[in-house]
């Protein structure tokens, strides 16, 4: 049943998934597209081409790096909606990880799919709520907390989470946390290589020495 | 006018609202869907549910960094644009540039530049969107590649692929926590470093210790590591 289920699963997601994310592209031109007609302030197209073209300088790589590098552990729903509602390091990857930890979920598995698929589902309703309180009642609470814990939540809150997520894995997989780590740390000491590039060095240098390791741990159980 | 009060107008409130209740409703829909995978395949029913207050919970954690970045957020876009940018995809310090970089086309230094107009504005807004769009057409598109990616990777193997997944997982948040360590320069960044560091620390000790005697502990760990992190990275570096 469950494997037959599977296709099912992965045809339903992509029916859901492909045409939101293409709508959302859409819809989220709609504040410029009325502020250019209600003002008539529309701009030369060969300035906003020459925005495009520094901003893809910038990230264009990340359109496709990102989400080759997080597929395996979001899965087919889980791409779809994280890449929909963003915040994927530090909100989205860490909590599927955690409910699919706690649940006991093998990756591959339709267990896993429907677990991390609804963890994910729950931390956009709480990053929704987060970002509509912020717009209501944001400006006064700022005002009014410590500057410590302001300081604190904007510097560092992605740095504890995303080291918290890494020794999460790296309990299962002490040795190639290790490995995994020292690939960026080297290629950043380095200096000057672009971002995309360190990150798929990371991804698929890590999944190969994992692969080291898998053989290595297949041969000895043979033995 | 000034362009902030323009970028704040009821109006765009309304306009941000369209893509927000999609990413909503995407969500609602594959609620659905997993619901339904429970039922079918018939897995435990209080799976999806715990899955879900799991994800809830955790979340708390990151979405209050959220909430103070996007106060930021606001004071430099507006507050529309602001919460419908850090609803979808993209991160205050991407869309900052993103919105710089559209000013910087039209000749200007940035968004604080005396020069900066309604024209400018329009390009800023256009550059966020392009640039989230990036994400949302490459996903939106070649997701379907992507499984068979994972799947040719995996060979069919299962031990494989859930190894495999640990894998990329290692190797994408080693990059996060590098970036965080070390800046540009090449520099060590101390509190990016002490904030990693006790961060995972915490979770290891969190894991080992306690919850094997305590498994309803698991759900909060995440945020419990966050909190350790962000602390010792305020009172040993500030």
């Amino acid at each position: 049943m469950e494997n037959n289920y599977m296709s099912t699963w992965k045809k339903n997601s992509v029916r859901i998934g492909s045409p939101t994310n293409l709508l959302a592209a859409l819809t989220s031109f709609l504040p410029v597209i009325y502020l250019c007609i209600r003002f008539d302030c529309w701009p030369d197209i060969s300035l906003v081409l020459a925005a495009w073209g520094l901003i893809a300088l910038s990230f264009g790589a990340f359109y496709v790096v990102e989400p080759v590098s997080y597929y395996a552990s979001l899965g087919m729903s889980g791409t779809y909606l994280s890449f929909l509602s963003g915040n994927i390091g530090n909100m989205r990857v860490p909590c599927a990880a955690l409910a699919l930890d706690v649940t006991k979920s093998e990756a591959g598995t339709i267990q896993a799919e429907v677990v991390s698929t609804m963890a994910i589902c729950g931390s956009i309703i709480t990053n929704l709520i987060a970002t509509t309180a912020a717009a209501l009642v944001g400006t006064a609470v700022v005002a009014v907390l410590p500057e410590a814990i302001n300081k604190g939540l904007q510097t560092y809150a992605s740095a504890a989470i995303f080291g918290a997520t890494l020794g999460n894995f790296g309990l299962k997989k002490p040795k190639v946390a290790v490995i995994g780590l020292a690939i960026p740390v080297i290629c950043k000491l380095i200096g000057g290589i672009p971002s995309w590039i360190i990150i798929v060095l990371s991804v698929f240098g890590t999944v190969g020495v994992a692969r080291l390791f898998y053989n290595a741990e297949k041969k000895k159980a043979v033995q | 006018m000034d362009y902030l009060s323009i970028s704040n107008l009821p109006i765009f409130w309304v306009l941000a609202s369209v893509t927000v209740i999609i990413s909503a409703l995407q969500a609602v829909l594959y609620i659905r869907q997993a619901k339904k995978a429970t039922a079918v395949c018939s897995l435990d029913p209080q799976l999806p549910k715990k899955a879900f207050k799991i994800g809830l919970i955790s979340a708390i954690g990151p979405a209050l960094g959220v909430f103070i970045v996007m106060v930021g957020l606001m004071a430099a876009i507006g507050g529309p644009m602001a919460w419908l940018r850090l609803s979808i995809i993209g991160a205050a310090a991407t869309e900052l540039s993103a919105a710089t970089l559209g000013a910087q086309a039209c000749g200007l230094t940035g968004l604080a530049d005396p020069n900066y107009d309604l024209m400018v504005l329009a390009v800023s807004w256009f550059g966020m969107a392009l640039n989230g769009a990036g994400w949302l057409v490459f996903t939106g598109v070649a997701t379907p590649g992507l499984e068979k990616l994972r799947d040719k990777m995996s060979g069919g193997d299962m031990g494989w692929l859930a190894y495999m997944s640990a894998a990329c997982s290692i190797g994408i948040f080693a990059y996060l926590n590098a970036n965080q360590m070390i800046s540009g320069g090449p520099k060590i960044n101390a509190g990016g470093t002490v904030a990693c560091l006790s961060g995972a620390i915490s979770m290891m000790l969190i894991g080992k210790f306690v919850v094997p005697k305590h498994p309803k502990f698991a759900e909060y760990s995440l945020g419990i590591a966050m909190i350790i992190g962000i602390a010792l990275a305020i009172i040993f570096v500030g």
